[in-house]
């Protein structure tokens, strides 16, 4: 199988930094100011409030598969971005940039989406 | 050792190392993915339905008839003479992405001169009222000014230092209802559906509601205290006014608790942007005086047709992504 490497936040260390309002919850367990990137295969793309998720299994340096929780903006939001509930499927290999947790955990805040044909999209 | 955890401090360092971070800002540009029309061609006054997707738009209308519309979306339209439907999109560096579907209607010339029809911004009830039904957004409270407290009331301040894990207008994750007039500073949409004798607010976050009645009736004896109180309201002229209490003690007003003898005192007038709102709020348990909060703009949607579902299913153990401190 085709292994999907982690790439390192060379070129989207440069996400929009002013994230929405983002009121439903704190945005301090995540490390916002250091945006990463991280690429790999959605398993499951759950759109729903109060925040969209994507499950994205991203394969590391040594080969081993991780599984990264993704978190977006609420629906709203992204509907205004131009997202719909079929923009990302699984088996798309897509790259999130934004910030992860702080406790070392493989979950992200998502700002921005690189999809699977290349466009770029908020998130 | 566990793969997961050396993931992380891989990619911090590296995002580090290359100085990256706040200081450049990637934004993606608007596009147009998708605007068609169809049938394209029919008689006079039958259907065609437009159908567009677009992508990080800072702004969508249709010329003419349509106006101001959501990011994607598909609207009816019953065209009587040849027209030419333009999809305009807003963009970064005011940017103006444009697309154009004709649709013939047999024996007409082509016309783009109509413009825009867009939502009435003076609907009226029947007995001459305003129509407030809509689609609204929320507003954040600039130049909100501290309450003064009673002695002893500076428990009712909300501290939001260390680990919260709720919001900047929520106390926590479990989507319970905002409370009034928090709800309006919380991003998610509202809607008023308008009735001769009552009106209500159906909110987006987390799908709860206001009933309002506009009989005239007083407040109950003795309301049960519930999360978004008990309210009635009275026209005065064109604005509305609402008078709300009967709240539980679960809520929080911008950054203070409060106790079950807060009242709230909410004004609404159309204007062409929104709804002006003003709000007072009291709680003699907490507050010296009654705490007017600036007028704001509650922004109207005509975009939006309703406001959306919302099952608070998705969310996560928060907290543990501090990690030690």
């Amino acid at each position: 199988m085709k292994a999907y490497l982690l790439v390192l936040a060379l070129l989207f260390c440069t996400i929009p930094a002013a994230t929405p309002a983002f009121a439903h919850h704190s945005t301090a367990m995540y490390n916002m100011g250091n945006p990463v990137t991280v690429t790999g295969v959605v398993k499951r793309f759950d759109w729903t409030n109060p925040h969209a998720f994507i499950y994205l299994e991203v394969t590391d340096e040594k080969g081993a598969k991780v599984e990264w929780q993704i978190e977006m903006m609420s629906l709203n939001h992204l509907k205004s971005y131009g997202w719909a509930h079929d923009t990302v499927k699984p088996g798309d290999t897509i790259s999130c940039t934004g910030g992860a947790a702080k406790s070392g955990d493989p979950a992200m805040l998502s700002s921005l989406i690189k999809l699977a044909d290349g466009r770029m999209i908020k998130s | 050792m566990n793969a997961r955890r050396l993931l992380f401090p891989i990619l911090a360092l590296s995002c580090l190392a290359f100085g990256q971070g706040r200081a450049g800002r990637t934004v993606p540009p608007a596009r147009i993915v998708s605007f068609t029309a169809k049938p394209e061609s029919v008689q006079a006054g039958q259907p065609i339905v437009l159908t567009w997707a677009t992508e990080n738009p800072s702004g969508v209308s249709i010329d003419p008839d349509v106006g101001r519309v959501a990011a994607r979306g598909t609207k009816q339209v019953f065209p009587t003479a040849t027209t030419i439907y333009t999809l305009k999109v807003g963009g970064p560096n005011n940017a103006v992405l444009t697309k154009s579907v004709t649709i013939t209607v047999s024996g007409t010339a082509a016309t783009t001169a109509k413009a825009a029809a867009g939502a009435s911004k003076d609907a009226r009830m029947p007995d001459g009222k305003p129509d407030l039904t809509g689609v609204y957004g929320f507003a954040g409270v600039r130049d909100l000014q501290p309450p003064v407290l009673k002695p002893g009331a500076e428990k009712f301040k909300v501290d939001r230092t260390g680990n919260f894990v709720g919001g900047r207008t929520t106390l926590g994750t479990d989507c319970v209802p905002l409370g009034v007039p928090q709800t309006f500073v919380t991003p998610y949409p509202f809607q008023i559906i308008q009735k001769q004798n009552f009106l209500i607010m159906l909110f987006e976050y987390p799908n709860t509601f206001r009933f309002i009645p506009l009989d005239g009736r007083p407040h109950s004896a003795d309301p049960d205290p519930t999360w978004n109180g008990e309210s009635v309201g009275r026209w005065d002229g064109d604005t509305l006014v609402v008078d709300s209490i009967g709240f539980n003690e679960k809520t929080e007003v911008s950054g203070y608790m409060h106790t079950t003898a807060l009242h709230v005192m909410e004004r609404y007038k159309r204007v062409a942007s929104g709804l002006q709102y003003d709000v007072t709020v009291e709680d003699p348990n907490v507050f010296q005086a009654p705490w007017v909060f600036p007028q704001r703009i509650l922004p109207a949607r005509p975009d939006e047709e309703r406001v959306d579902e919302f099952v608070c299913e998705s969310n996560v153990d928060y907290s543990k992504y501090f990690g030690k401190q």
